[in-house]
């Protein structure tokens, strides 16, 4: 359904020096940096998934994002959704997609938000019987009925939120770029959002790209994800392989009242650990070990490390996925 | 064919939508229209106190004078009524990356962002241009014929076009620098001269608001033909010729500026 093709985004950008002479300066001699958003990011997303796109902010997803709709034109690279290219006959292209900015809204700000699904009517050309059914379905799945008549400027972040979901759904598009869609929202609106995103997907077979930081969505709702950073691929994979791949790591938290624990307990030298599979922290009487589960059981570990030294209070952690995904974007792989 | 009708709906439509939105904010909406006629009196009562010192100028009488002023806020007025929204576009809508929501939108962007406002200021002018005409009219010793009429609805479209064309143009600058307004701003700033005869200028500010920035034809150059029935090849064809080079230009710059835009962070 997407195939996306060693896309890259380029952006000039003024170097400008301080000050107001420094301003002057630019004006006249302008200096340019080349400034490379996206490098060279490839993926595929077969019809009916959902794919949670994720990364460190500023790693280029909302630029992937405005390539993919059309906003932006790709440097280069390839991007064709539903057989087309987003960048040729726009027009036809957008008709069959749905697109959500969690930053922005797209609903007439000063009307009652009845009257901007009046007009994305007629926008996107919806006969009258397919209109009343759709927003029948969609006040169903988005719960509108109580802010419709209310004019959009008055709704709560909440309402507005899944006001616009909804007016990128009533088109009925076959792919659904939804950007933050839950970005500031409390828990009760996001799990109406995931459950209704959830719903569209199953019931009409919509292709999802979310964007999200929030990871408890992507477990919900996405199997595959994209991870990118500095605008390059990081990861492509299910969650499963994603947590076979990284989530071998376990963390051993403990206190102890022995001093210089590090020396003492030496675990790379006794285990013979690999650099990357195994960190110490200290920090006061509480010491947290993180370590490769594949290198050395965790057995193995405890008792050694009982063995060793007098502690109070042990505790053995698995890697979350939140955890796996702040190591990889500490880290950038 | 089909492509017209839609866009005439969606006109309609988006038009609806505004008068919607003005009822929203009834009271900035008088305010404004206040204001406006306001502003226009205070234009006239200047030319007035102006024109009790000189009865004439460059031959031109008093009335005729006023004759073209009336003129020129006809197209300026139909343009600023109907697409005054382009000047967002230079102003904050490319800047601040709003300008993503048209893109996402299977209607021709230059069209919609044409179409999605409506500046009921504009009624001020308009009301004032078509006053001034009236009351000058009986004065003015027009020779009147059908092709004269005709020539004259068929130019006032085209009139316009030429402060459409050149708001395109200047606007779409925004998509390479982020900002324009103050470039249509300045393009705007000379549509002064050509609210009076291009007679009392000099060479150079002559050859400007004919040539290079051709306001002269939105008002001048048309009411010339209107009082006088001369050179009509010049006066009304060569406005048409300028209004749909201008708009050519405009359309070319705007579909290049797209390709160009950047949005903004989100």
């Amino acid at each position: 359904m997407i195939y996306v093709e060693n896309l890259r985004k380029e952006f000039k950008k003024t170097i400008k020096e301080p000050g107001v002479l420094g301003s002057f300066k630019s004006l006249f001699h302008p200096k340019t940096e080349k400034i490379v958003a996206v490098n060279d990011i490839s993926f595929n997303v077969p019809e009916g998934e959902i794919l949670g796109f994720i990364g460190p902010n500023g790693a280029g997803k909302s630029t992937v994002i405005k390539m993919l709709t059309g906003i932006l034109t790709p440097t280069s690279g390839k991007c064709t959704i539903n057989g087309r290219n987003p960048n040729e006959n726009r027009k036809s292209y957008v008709k069959e997609i749905g697109v959500v900015f969690g930053q922005r809204t797209q609903l007439w700000w000063d009307l009652p938000l009845r009257e901007t699904y009046a007009v994305l009517k007629e926008i996107y050309e919806v006969p009258d019987d397919k209109y009343h059914k759709r927003m029948a379905f969609l006040n169903e799945i988005l719960d509108l009925e109580k802010f419709i008549t209310s004019p959009v400027r008055t709704l709560s972040l909440g309402q507005r939120m899944r006001a616009d979901i909804a007016a990128s759904l009533l088109h009925s598009p076959k792919v659904l770029f939804l950007d933050e869609p839950t970005i500031g929202l409390d828990v009760v609106v996001k799990d109406n959002i995931r459950n209704a995103v959830d719903y569209i997907n199953k019931q009409e077979k919509t292709t999802v790209i979310l964007t999200t930081h929030d990871l408890a969505d992507i477990e919900l709702l996405a199997k595959r994800i994209v991870m990118i950073d500095k605008g390059s691929n990081v990861f492509d994979g299910t969650i499963s392989e994603l947590k076979s791949k990284y989530g071998q790591i376990r963390e051993l938290h403990f206190d102890t009242d022995t001093e210089n624990v590090k020396d003492i307990l030496s675990y790379k030298e006794h285990f013979d650990f690999n650099d990357e599979d195994i960190t110490v922290e200290t920090e006061g009487s509480s010491v947290k070990v993180r370590f490769n589960s594949e290198a050395v059981p965790v057995s193995d570990m405890l008792s050694y490390t009982l063995g060793k030294i007098n502690i109070k209070d042990i505790s053995v952690k698995d890697a979350d996925i939140e955890e796996i995904i702040r190591r990889l974007y500490k880290q950038g792989v | 064919m089909r492509q017209i009708k839609r866009m005439l709906r969606m006109h309609k439509i988006f038009v609806a939508q505004e008068l919607k939105r003005m009822m929203e904010y009834k009271g900035d909406f008088i305010v404004g229209i206040i204001g406006f006629l306001f502003a226009q009196c205070t234009n006239m009562l200047f030319l007035w106190i102006i024109f009790r010192q000189i009865p004439s100028l460059m031959g031109w009488t008093l009335n005729q004078v006023v004759f073209i002023y009336g003129f020129s806020l006809i197209p300026k007025g139909i343009d600023h009524l109907l697409f005054d929204n382009l000047w967002a576009i230079g102003h904050w809508t490319v800047r601040k990356g709003d300008f993503d929501k048209y893109l996402t939108r299977p209607v021709n962007t230059l069209f919609h962002v044409m179409v999605e406002r409506l500046q009921i200021d504009a009624l001020g002018e308009l009301i004032m241009g078509i006053a001034l005409i009236c009351i000058t009219l009986p004065s003015v010793a027009i020779q009147w014929s059908l092709l004269k009429i005709l020539l004259i609805i068929a130019v006032i479209p085209f009139a316009t076009l030429i402060y459409t064309g050149i708001k395109i143009a200047t606007a779409a600058i925004a998509f390479w620098t982020k900002r324009s307004g103050n470039i249509t701003f300045m393009f705007y700033m000379v549509n002064d001269f050509a609210k009076y005869p291009v007679s009392i200028y000099n060479n150079a500010v002559r050859f400007i608001i004919t040539y290079i920035i051709p306001f002269a034809f939105t008002a001048y150059y048309p009411a010339e033909y209107i009082l006088t029935g001369n050179n009509p090849l010049f006066n009304i064809g060569l406005t048409i010729v300028i209004s749909l080079i201008l708009m050519v230009i405009g359309i070319f710059v705007w579909n290049k500026g797209i390709r160009a835009y950047e949005s903004a962070g989100s």
